[in-house]
C-alpha cells in the first residue's frame, strides 16, 4: 500500500517535472543568452494555449494544425516582444537594461493577459491534443496524454541539447552566450541571433502552454505557476549550461514536490520547493560571475601566455 | 472627496515602500521584488497582536516593523554574494515562502486574511480612531517624512557614498577597507523593517490582512514604481508611487468605460502604459542626481581639458604621518606563499619580503603569476600555504577589507574607480578615521558611515565628514586634479582615473601599497607625472610594490626587483643585476 502510493506519486512526479524541465529549459535559454528576465514568458504560454484552444473549439480545425497555428502565434509573440519592446529598451537603458526590461515584460503580461480576458472572457476553456486513454502499470496509473508528455518533453530538450551541440546555429548562439562582444567583432549579429532565441525558446514555451492547456484547463492565469517553476528549474539547473542539466533540475522538482504531497498537504506542496530553492541559493558556493571577474586578470594572462 | 483623499493616503503608504527600495536598489545595487511579502510579516503581525494580544498601534507598529527587519536579515544572508537575476529569483521565492505560509495556516484566516476588530488609534497623540481617510492624512504624511528623512540621511551620507560604492564596484570597495557584507546586512534589515512598517499601516488602513494585499503583484508594482520613479532618488520615489498610483483613479475619470469591462482595459491601459514610460525615461522620472524643485540634469561631465599633472605639488600637504614608527625595514614579509587553481601552480612558494620607503617591482612574463600574487596578499584569493607577515602579524585567511586596514591596500591594472560617482567622492570612499570602539561596528570608523554618530552624533559626523572631504581635496590637490573633483570619474581621462586611484589609496593610509602596472596604458607624457607620485608615495615612507611590464619604468623607480616565472621566483636583486644575467637576458629582457 505504501509502495503502491509512493510509487503513483513518483510518476507524477516525474510527469509534473518533465513538464517544469520543458518550462525550465525555455526559459534559462532565453535568459542564459540574452540576458533579458522575460516574464512575459507567462503571456507567451497562455496565449499559445488560447489560441489552439478557440481553434478547435470555435473554429472546429483539427487538433494537429490547431497546434501548429499555435506555436507559430507563440513563436511571432515572442519574437515580436524582442524586437518591439525588449531591444529598443535595453538599448537605452545600458547598465539598467536588466531591470527596466524586466519591468517592461511585466507591463507587457499585464496588458496581455487582460487583453485575452477581455476578448475570451476569465471562464474556463478545454483544450484537446491526444486522446486521453488510461493506462495501468501494476498499480500505477496515468493517461496517454501524460505519456506524450513525458516522451515530447524529453525528444524537445534532447533536440534543442543537440543543436547547441552540433549545428552552426549551436555554435554561434553558445558563442553570443559566451561572450556577445566578441561575436559581434567576429562577425556575428548578436541581435539576430537574439531574435532565433526567441523564437526558439518561444515555441517550446507555447508548446508546454498547449500541454498544460490539454491537462488542465485553458485560463487567463495558466501561466502563473508554471512561470514560477520556470525560474527556479532554469536557476538551479544554471542557465549557463546543457539543457539536459535544466531538464532534470526541473525532474527534480517535480519529483520533491510530488513526493512531499505524500507528508505535507497539497498548499504546502511549492512551499517545500521554493525551501528547496532557498536552501540551494545559500550552499551555492559563489555567485559566479563575479568569481569570473574576480579571476579574470589570470585567465586572460594565462590565455595570452 | 474621501476618493481622492484615498488615493492620496495610498499614495503616500507607497511611498514608504517605494523610497525604503529605492534606498536597497538605487543605492546599494541589490534587486528585490518581495517588498510587499515584508510587509505582510508586519502586517500579519500586527493583525494578529491586535486582535489575539490586543496590543496597542505603537506597539504593533513596533513589532511589525522589528519583525519584519529580522526576517529580512535571514534573507540577506543567502543575498549577499548574488548577482541580480538571482536576486530577482531569490526574493521572488521569499516572497513565495511568505505568502504559502500566511496563506496556509488557519490561525492567520487563510486565503481570506485577518480582518481588523478596531480602527487605529494613536494615542497618546490627538485624533482619535482613524475611521475615515482624511483622518488618515496628516499622520501618513508623518510616517512618510519619517521613513524620507531615515533612508534620506543613509542614502546622502558617508553610509551612502559606501553603499554606492558596493553598488558600482563591490571588489573595489571591499579592497578600500569597506566590510561590504555588514553594509548588506544591514541594509537588508532595514529596508525590509521599513516594508514591514508600511504593511502595518497597509493593515490598519484597510482593515485587514490578506495574502493578496501583500501579493506578488503588489511586490512587483512597489519595483516598478521605485525603478519608474528614478534610481538613487528619493524624490523621485514619491513621485514613481503617485504616478503609478494615479493611473487607474485617472483611467476611471477620464475614460467612460463599459463598467462591465472597465477594470480589465484600464488593466490593459496599466500594462501598456509601464511599457510605454519605460521607454520614454528608462533612466526614471528623476535620475539620480536630479532634482524635482531645480529641475536641471545631473552636471554631465564635459571632457576635461588636457590637465598639466606633470609636476605635482607637493609641499603644502602635510601627508603622511606613518604610523608605525620603528625602523623595521622588512614591513611586510612573505613566507612559503603558495596557491594552485586545481592542476595549475599559480604561485609556488614564495619568499620575498618589502621595505619600508623601497620600492620592488615585480616582473616577469605574462600568466607568471604576478597578479595572483597581488590577489593571495590582499586576500582576494585565499592562499594555499605559507605566511604574509604586516607588521609582524599573519594576515594570511583574512579578508580583503581586514587587509586594508591593516595597512596594505592595491590598485588595480583596469583602475576600477566608481565610475558614477566624482572624483572627490571616489577619493572620500577610502579615507576614514579609525577607532577601536565597539559600538562602531560595523564601520570602525568615526563619522557617517556609523549609524549612531549618523542618527545621534549628528554634529560629530558632520565635522568627520568636513575632515573627510578636506583630506580628500588636498590628495586630489597633490596631483593637480582639483579641478576635476566634481566630476564622475567615469568621465575622466584614463591617465586621471589612474591619478585618483593613486590618491584613493593614500587616503586609506596604508603603508603598503600595491600597484597593478601604474604606468601601463598611458602616453610617454603622462608617465612621467606618474611616476613622479609614485616616486613621492615612497619618500612619504610607503613600502611600494609595483607589478610592471615597462622596463623603462621599472629601471627608474624600482630599489629592487623579484623576477617571477611560472608561478616562481627565480631571481631576485637590484634592476641592474637582473638586466645583467644572460639567462633573464635571453628569456624576457630581450638583447639590450
Amino acid at each position: 500500500m505504501w509502495f503502491q502510493q509512493v510509487a503513483q506519486l513518483a510518476v507524477a512526479g516525474v510527469i509534473n517535472g518533465s513538464f517544469y524541465g520543458l518550462v525550465g529549459v525555455s526559459f534559462g535559454l532565453i535568459l542564459g543568452v540574452t540576458g533579458r528576465f522575460h516574464y512575459a514568458f507567462a503571456l507567451v504560454f497562455t496565449l499559445a494555449a488560447y489560441v489552439v484552444s478557440v481553434l478547435e473549439s470555435v473554429a472546429g480545425w483539427p487538433a494537429t494544425l490547431s497546434a501548429f497555428v499555435g506555436l507559430a502565434v507563440a513563436v511571432l509573440v515572442g519574437v515580436a516582444i524582442e524586437e518591439f519592446v525588449y531591444r529598443p529598451l535595453a538599448l537605452v537603458s545600458g547598465k539598467l537594461s536588466l531591470l527596466t526590461v524586466f519591468i517592461s515584460s511585466l507591463g507587457v503580461t499585464i496588458a496581455g493577459i487582460n487583453l485575452i480576458t477581455l476578448v475570451w472572457t476569465s471562464g474556463s476553456r478545454s483544450l484537446g491534443l491526444v486522446s486521453l486513454v488510461p493506462l495501468h502499470v501494476g498499480n500505477v496509473s496515468f493517461t496517454s496524454l501524460d505519456l506524450f508528455l513525458v516522451a515530447t518533453a524529453w525528444l524537445l530538450i534532447a533536440a534543442l541539447a543537440g543543436v547547441l551541440r552540433g549545428t552552426d546555429l549551436g555554435r554561434t548562439i553558445r558563442a553570443v552566450r559566451g561572450n556577445p562582444t566578441l561575436a559581434r567583432i567576429m562577425g556575428t549579429d548578436p541581435a539576430r541571433i537574439y531574435l532565433v532565441v526567441f523564437a526558439i525558446g518561444s515555441l517550446l514555451c507555447g508548446f508546454a502552454g498547449i500541454l498544460n492547456g490539454a491537462r488542465f484547463a485553458v485560463l487567463p492565469d495558466m501561466g502563473d505557476r508554471p512561470v514560477m517553476f520556470a525560474f527556479v528549474v532554469a536557476f538551479l539547473g544554471g542557465t549557463r549550461r546543457s539543457p539536459f542539466a535544466i531538464g532534470l533540475a526541473g525532474l527534480f522538482i517535480g519529483v520533491i514536490e510530488s513526493l512531499s504531497g505524500y507528508w505535507v498537504s497539497p498548499q504546502w506542496t511549492s512551499l517545500v520547493v521554493f525551501s528547496v530553492l532557498f536552501v540551494y541559493l545559500i550552499l551555492h558556493p559563489v555567485d559566479l560571475r563575479s568569481l569570473r571577474q574576480a579571476l579574470s586578470p589570470e585567465r586572460s594572462e594565462i590565455r595570452r601566455a | 472627496m474621501d476618493y481622492w483623499w484615498d488615493i492620496l493616503n495610498l499614495v503616500l503608504i507607497f511611498s514608504i515602500f517605494t523610497i525604503s527600495l529605492n534606498l536597497l536598489v538605487g543605492y546599494t545595487g541589490q534587486v528585490s521584488v518581495a517588498h510587499a511579502a515584508f510587509g505582510a510579516v508586519g502586517g500579519y503581525l500586527a493583525a494578529y497582536l491586535s486582535t489575539r494580544a490586543d496590543c496597542g498601534f505603537w506597539t504593533v507598529l513596533f513589532v511589525g516593523a522589528v519583525g519584519a527587519g529580522a526576517v529580512g536579515v535571514v534573507m540577506s544572508v543567502p543575498a549577499l554574494r548574488l548577482a541580480p537575476e538571482y536576486l530577482v529569483l531569490l526574493t521572488i521565492a521569499v516572497s513565495s515562502i511568505v505568502l504559502t505560509i500566511v496563506g496556509a495556516v488557519p490561525m492567520l484566516g487563510g486565503a481570506y486574511g485577518m480582518i481588523a476588530d478596531r480602527a487605529a488609534n494613536l494615542w497618546p497623540l490627538p485624533g482619535g480612531d482613524l475611521l475615515y481617510p482624511h483622518q488618515w492624512v496628516l499622520p501618513l504624511i508623518g510616517f512618510t517624512a519619517i521613513t524620507y528623512l531615515v533612508c534620506h540621511r543613509m542614502g546622502e551620507s558617508a553610509w551612502g557614498r559606501t553603499l554606492r560604492g558596493i553598488r558600482d564596484d563591490e571588489v573595489a570597495t571591499r579592497a578600500l577597507g569597506c566590510n561590504v557584507f555588514a553594509y548588506k546586512v544591514i541594509v537588508f534589515g532595514l529596508t525590509s523593517a521599513f516594508a514591514g512598517f508600511g504593511g502595518v499601516l497597509l493593515y490598519f488602513y484597510n482593515q485587514i490582512a490578506s495574502p493578496s494585499v501583500y501579493g506578488l503583484n503588489v511586490s512587483l508594482k512597489i519595483f516598478a514604481m521605485t525603478i519608474f520613479g528614478g534610481l538613487g532618488n528619493f524624490a523621485g520615489s514619491i513621485l514613481g508611487a503617485a504616478v503609478l498610483q494615479l493611473l487607474q483613479p485617472m483611467l476611471e475619470k477620464v475614460v467612460r468605460l463599459d463598467p462591465g469591462h472597465a477594470f480589465l482595459i484600464q488593466l490593459v491601459i496599466y500594462g501598456l502604459g509601464l511599457v510605454v514610460l519605460m521607454r520614454m525615461r528608462p533612466e526614471g522620472l528623476l535620475p539620480e542626481g536630479a532634482s524635482l524643485w531645480r529641475w536641471e540634469r545631473p552636471p554631465r561631465a564635459q571632457p576635461p581639458s588636457v590637465v598639466e599633472t606633470s609636476a605635482p605639488a607637493i609641499s603644502p600637504v602635510s601627508i603622511l604621518p606613518s604610523s608605525v614608527n620603528e625602523r623595521d625595514d622588512a614591513i611586510l614579509k612573505v613566507r612559503g606563499l603558495s596557491k594552485s587553481f586545481g592542476g595549475i601552480h599559480a604561485v609556488r612558494g614564495l619568499d620575498f619580503d618589502l621595505s619600508r620607503g623601497k620600492i620592488a617591482a615585480l616582473i616577469g612574463p605574462n600568466g607568471a603569476g604576478k597578479t595572483t600574487v597581488f590577489n593571495l596578499l590582499t586576500g582576494a584569493l585565499r592562499p594555499d600555504a605559507g605566511t604574509i607577515e604586516l607588521h609582524g602579524e599573519d594576515v594570511r585567511g583574512l579578508p580583503p577589507n581586514r587587509i586594508a586596514r591593516k595597512g596594505m591596500v592595491r590598485s588595480f591594472q583596469d583602475v576600477r574607480l566608481f565610475g558614477r560617482m566624482t572624483a572627490l567622492e571616489n577619493v572620500m570612499l577610502g579615507i576614514r578615521e579609525a577607532t577601536p570602539e565597539f559600538w562602531r561596528w560595523p564601520s570602525g570608523t568615526k563619522g557617517g558611515e556609523n549609524l549612531v554618530d549618523l542618527f545621534l552624533r549628528p554634529a560629530e559626523a558632520a565635522r568627520v565628514e568636513e575632515r573627510t572631504r578636506t583630506r580628500a581635496f588636498e590628495l586630489l590637490y597633490l596631483v593637480g586634479l582639483t579641478n576635476c573633483a566634481e566630476m564622475p570619474a567615469g568621465a575622466l581621462s584614463y591617465g586621471q582615473q589612474k591619478l585618483v586611484s593613486f590618491v584613493r589609496l593614500l587616503g586609506t593610509g596604508a603603508d603598503v601599497l600595491l600597484l597593478d602596472e601604474p604606468a601601463s596604458g598611458i602616453d610617454s607624457r603622462w608617465v612621467d607625472g606618474i611616476l613622479d607620485v609614485v616616486a613621492f608615495m615612497r619618500d612619504a615612507g610607503k613600502t611600494i610594490c609595483i607589478v610592471e611590464h615597462s622596463l623603462h619604468v621599472v629601471e627608474r623607480l624600482a630599489d629592487t626587483a623579484i623576477f617571477m616565472e611560472l608561478g616562481r621566483i627565480t631571481a631576485q636583486g637590484t634592476i641592474a643585476e637582473l638586466t645583467s644575467d644572460p639567462r633573464l637576458s635571453e628569456v624576457y629582457f630581450g638583447t639590450v
